[in-house]
């Protein structure tokens, strides 16, 4: 047996005893049945902790994983909200909402998707940066992390970029149940340093020496302002969760008796048992009284909100401007006048300005905003995820519709949840911008409105501009928003002038939501089909009112909404059960698409008959052959045969 | 040898989408003159008759006490009895949707150019109309210009009329032609047996009688109000609309397994003169002021005598007010309408004992002697508040009949005495006259 080191600091260890006692614990009482879900713990790995997260200041912050409990501890000494946190209590870190792997107090994050807090992590370091603080952070992943796309992206970022980020892998030498010669290549370093980033090592076993590496990894981030890897060498103890465990006995065997707090139990039994005595009863007395404490009621934590439109209307002009001007000189003011903007994604610097020039010119505005990314939608995403948890008022550009998949994990996994598994402490308002809708012969995978797929993500707002009116009304709302907002803008509508086309035979109005609802009806008579599109396809149904009129003998009233994932069905409720028709027509494919949302919710409230039609891109990839693709989309030709087929 | 008339099932309210045929008056393939009944839709509101348009065979596609969807055929009227399929066709229920037809779109003030749809001009063109009758529409369809035209039968429109509960049972009572002169009573007749026989026929009413003293009630009243002097119908209104509130007993009905209240007070008041017996309808009267009732009095009552009734006229009426004030009856026994539990009859004022009888039936299944009683008793407690106290009469207008003087120029402070004049009337005498100078 080795020993202990005899000038480490007592306090050191007791913070470890500390960390595993609380950890411990949490096994007693899932045992007990008093704790929901499921741990994760670090025993074996408490030094780490101890030598990172003890050695920050206040100022600076942790982006923990689903092994957190430890950086917890060790960063905010809070024992309490960690232990009413995991008992599913109230008074818990998150409320009992996020359990063990969602904590959120005074700078600490953590969050149970691998690699995916890496970019979040760097864009809240890069806010600290903007700022010109000299706050650092430090991301916490596992060796089993390596495995994850989100986390070399970052890592080339964070280098180019100069952020000052610490990322520390605590090599434990399993990913879950599988070790590491069967899913690992190469060397962990090397990764990083093949980046360019500076790299430091250390373990466990050591504590001491952890302890100094770690204050000189944390010192160079901070005073080079430049990001830092840390690969600390370790070894877990106990399971990946809690009975999951087919790891040798011999080897686990040779690890716990290496193990610093079991050697120093025997060496320095006094202090080790002295320690524990205290600490055992300063936990004990804590579960007691926690114990006996409320859980959060479902009303605190989610309330039901009715949809209700305003109902006031104001008359449309055409604005003799393109779309795409409109959106530039509003970003433009932005990024002057509002100290919260950023703007990142590929190509965005000028001249370029973007793949369809929307960020003309901001680079030379305001050159430390803008950030031109390599191509790494994942990091885009993630990195203005973290901005906005930091304060800023991030603006992530996708260059096509097409790549939001690529940013999905961002979205649905962060972006749409912080707020709720941190019980509301923090607000995340990061906007992502896209481009969608086909009509320019970009074929498969540059063509598609994949809209459907965002407008179901809980707490996202997503948004489609249109024609009718000037886009910066809608930018103005989401530059007011507290909570994500996915903006999907329209390839073909960018080029179009504001209303060019307004027929003598309609009104056209808008409400005064902060997301407009446009209605465009007859001028006199009662309308008698209620059609809804929105997005590019609204100005397609523009030109085509009177040709459905002709045509079909139905008067048309067209409704066009622009928060498409909160429907204003109030309105297009009304106004077809008026008709008794609706039809709806999505730039998308139909199945499970926003427009039967619309027909089922519209259904669920309107009374008598009425007869619905959905229209819709036929279900294939958008053909880049302009008659194919004409073909696949919906379009006058069709649209006008199917009202004749449903309707007439 | 044509098909003369289809007959649908009309969209009536909003809500219903399907109605019941409630009587079919013919057997299938019997000759029918226009104007003939053919059958009766029920709504959750009302009944509404179908005539023949024309001379004809009807065949019915439908059965009495069956539902079926708006826009749905549901009986035709042919040339000759040839063309009728004998046997009865079951109910279909093939769906239909409810469309908006072109009634509301004959909005005419649009200044700038129409627009014909393909089919609107085609239309046009072979019933060789002149478009300049469109002008001042935005858009003119098929459907409007077949509107223009009379095609589709939307000029049917008749007045709905008072709820049947079921088909009118015949009564079986032997007749001797030799002894009497048999006069067939009318439809509307029979409907209002019906209506009335629903609550009546249980024999669980009862009615109950309240004195109102109406001494110098008129005072106030007929200042404020403009059309109904002397009446005291305006305020019985509004008195018993906001009673109602506070007796839901008597704003509901019997639905024989439990007690309806209407959330709303809707008062009905009973007309006859000349277009029948009709119970017409001041709706939300507990939120009308005295004027407004009054001035829905008067608008409803001119709806019935030009025959422009709305179905919204007569239906949902919670209850039921039959003023005879102006019969000269001391009393009489109200009988209450389907779906009430009461009804308030209103008799004449006698003049000499200055008081009017207020009477109550109920439904004894939904409340009780004693809660009427109270109900009545506190409506006669409020009407009597509108009487003037004694200081208040007019004394302009009292009087002397011996030498003209009027109460309000008596300098003397006993006032005047009533008495009999010499031709035998009413009248006032001052204390000069009367004592002597």
């Amino acid at each position: 047996m080795q020993s202990v080191s005899k000038t480490i600091s007592h306090r050191v260890i007791k913070d470890a005893i500390r960390i595993r006692r609380v950890e411990e614990k949490f096994l007693e009482l899932f045992s007990a049945g008093k704790l929901n879900g499921t741990v994760h713990t670090c025993v074996g790995q408490e030094f780490s902790a101890v030598a990172f997260a003890g050695q920050l200041k206040k100022k600076d912050f942790i982006f923990s994983n689903h092994r957190c409990h430890g950086h917890y501890i060790a960063f905010t000494g809070d024992i309490r909200g960690l232990l009413a946190e995991l008992l599913g209590k109230a008074s818990g870190v998150s409320g009992g909402i996020g359990s063990s792997q969602h904590l959120c107090n005074k700078n600490f994050y953590s969050n149970g998707i691998q690699g995916g807090i890496v970019p979040v992590a760097a864009g809240y370091a890069l806010g600290n940066k903007l700022r010109g603080e000299d706050a650092i952070g430090i991301v916490f992943i596992g060796d089993g992390t390596l495995g994850e796309g989100a986390l070399y992206e970052t890592m080339n970022i964070i280098s180019k970029w100069e952020i000052p980020l610490l990322i520390v892998c605590e090599n434990n030498l399993y990913a879950q149940s599988t070790p590491q010669h069967i899913n690992l290549a190469g060397d962990i370093g090397s990764r990083a340093s093949a980046f360019g980033i500076k790299t430091f090592e250390g373990d466990t076993w050591d504590p001491e020496l952890l302890i100094n590496n770690a204050q000189g990894a944390i010192d160079y981030v901070r005073s080079s302002v430049k990001p830092g890897f840390f690969l600390v060498n370790s070894y877990r103890l106990n399971a990946h969760s809690k009975g999951d465990d087919d790891r040798d006995k011999e080897e686990v065997e040779i690890y716990r008796n290496k193990d610093f707090l079991n050697v120093f139990s025997k060496e320095s039994s006094d202090y080790y048992n002295r320690y524990l005595e205290v600490i055992n009863k300063e936990i004990d007395d804590l579960v007691d009284e926690i114990l006996l404490e409320d859980e959060l009621p479902l009303e605190n934590y989610y309330k039901p909100e009715a949809v209700v439109s305003n109902n006031s209307w104001v008359g449309l002009e055409p604005v003799n401007k393109r779309q795409v001007e409109l959106l530039n000189k509003f970003f433009r003011d932005k990024i002057v006048s509002d100290d919260r903007a950023v703007f990142l994604g590929e190509d965005i610097l000028s001249p370029y300005g973007g793949a369809f020039k929307v960020t003309k010119e901001l680079s030379v505005l305001r050159p430390e905003r803008v950030f031109s990314t390599p191509i790494s939608e994942a990091a885009i995403t993630g990195i203005s995820n973290g901005l906005a948890l930091n304060g800023f008022k991030p603006l992530g550009e996708i260059m096509f519709g097409d790549f939001m998949t690529l940013a999905f994990d961002q979205i649905v996994n962060h972006a749409s949840k912080f707020h709720h598994m941190f019980n509301k402490k923090i607000n995340c308002p990061v906007v992502i911008r896209t481009p969608m809708g086909g009509r320019r012969g970009y074929g498969p995978t540059h063509s598609q409105t994949l809209d459907k797929f965002l407008v179901g993500i809980d707490n996202v707002k997503t948004v489609a501009l249109n024609t009718f009116f000037d886009p910066t009304i809608i930018y103005e709302s989401i530059f007011n928003e507290e909570h994500p907002v996915l903006v999907i803008e329209n390839k073909t509508d960018y080029g179009k002038r504001i209303l060019s086309h307004k027929y003598s035979h309609f009104v056209y109005e808008r409400n005064e939501d902060a997301y407009p609802v446009v209605r465009v009806k007859p001028a006199v008579s009662t309308p008698t089909i209620t059609i809804v599109a929105y997005g590019g396809q609204a100005d397609e149904m523009l030109s085509m009112l009177e040709a459905i009129f002709l045509e079909t003998n139905l008067k048309p009233e067209l409704i066009v909404p622009s928060l498409i994932s909160q429907l204003p069905v109030d309105i297009i409720a009304e106004s077809t059960m008026n008709t008794g028709r609706l039809l709806v027509i999505e730039e998308g494919s139909g199945y499970a698409g926003i427009g039967s949302e619309l027909l089922a919710s519209v259904a669920e409230r309107a009374e008598g008959a009425i007869k619905m039609k959905r229209i819709s891109a036929y279900p294939v990839p958008i053909p880049a052959v302009k008659s194919l693709e004409h073909a696949v989309l919906p379009g006058k030709n069709r649209i006008i045969k199917e009202i004749k087929e449903i309707f007439c | 040898m044509a098909l003369l008339q289809d007959i649908t099932v009309p969209l009536l309210a909003v809500n219903d989408t399907t109605l019941t045929v409630v009587d079919v008056a013919f057997p299938n393939g019997q000759p029918v003159k226009k104007g003939e009944i053919i059958l009766v839709f029920e709504t959750s509101k009302t009944t509404y008759e179908v005539v023949a348009e024309s001379d004809g065979f009807v065949q019915y596609l439908c059965e009495a006490g069956r539902d079926y969807e708006v826009n749905q055929v549901v009986a035709k009227i042919f040339s000759s009895a040839s063309e009728v399929i004998k046997e009865p066709v079951t109910a279909k229920q093939e769906y239909t949707p409810h469309v908006q037809d072109g009634k509301k779109n004959t909005v005419n003030d649009w200044a700038g150019e129409t627009l014909f749809s393909l089919e609107a001009i085609d239309l046009i063109e072979s019933l060789h109309i002149d478009k300049s009758v469109f002008k001042g529409r935005d858009f003119v369809s098929r459907q409007d210009v077949e509107e223009l035209k009379g095609i589709n039968g939307t000029s049917n429109n008749k007045l709905p009329v008072q709820p049947v509960s079921q088909q009118p049972k015949k009564t079986a009572i032997p007749v001797d032609n030799s002894k009497v002169i048999i006069e067939r009573i009318s439809s509307n007749k029979k409907r209002e047996i019906e209506f009335l026989s629903h609550v009546q026929s249980i024999g669980l009413t009862s009615t109950i009688d309240v004195y109102v003293n109406t001494d110098g009630i008129f005072v106030h009243l007929n200042r404020s109000l403009k059309y109904f002097k002397n009446s005291l119908l305006p305020v019985i209104i509004y008195e018993t609309a906001r009673l109602l509130q506070k007796y839901p007993a008597l704003n509901g009905y019997f639905t024989g397994d439990g007690i309806a209240y209407y959330k709303s007070v809707n008062v009905g008041f009973a007309v006859d003169i000349d277009k029948g017996l009709k119970v017409l309808k001041i709706g939300g009267a507990a939120e009308k002021g005295l004027t407004e009732i009054e001035e829905n009095i008067m608008g409803v009552s001119s709806r019935y005598l030009d025959d422009t009734l709305q179905i919204d006229d007569l239906t949902d009426i919670t209850f039921t007010i039959t003023d005879l004030s102006s019969e000269g009856v001391a009393f009489f026994r109200p009988l209450v309408n389907m779906m009430n539990s009461g009804i308030l009859g209103v008799s004449s004022i006698d003049e000499k004992l200055q008081r009017c009888t207020l009477s109550c039936t109920f439904d004894h299944r939904v409340t009780e002697g004693k809660l009427v009683a109270a109900f009545l008793r506190e409506l006669a407690n409020r009407l009597e508040s509108y009487r003037a106290t004694n200081h208040n009469y007019p004394t302009k207008d009292i009087l002397c009949y011996k030498c003209s003087k009027s109460l309000q120029d008596d300098l003397g402070d006993v006032g005047f005495v009533k008495s009999i004049t010499p031709d035998g009337k009413d009248g006032y005498i001052c204390q000069s006259c009367l004592k002597g100078f």
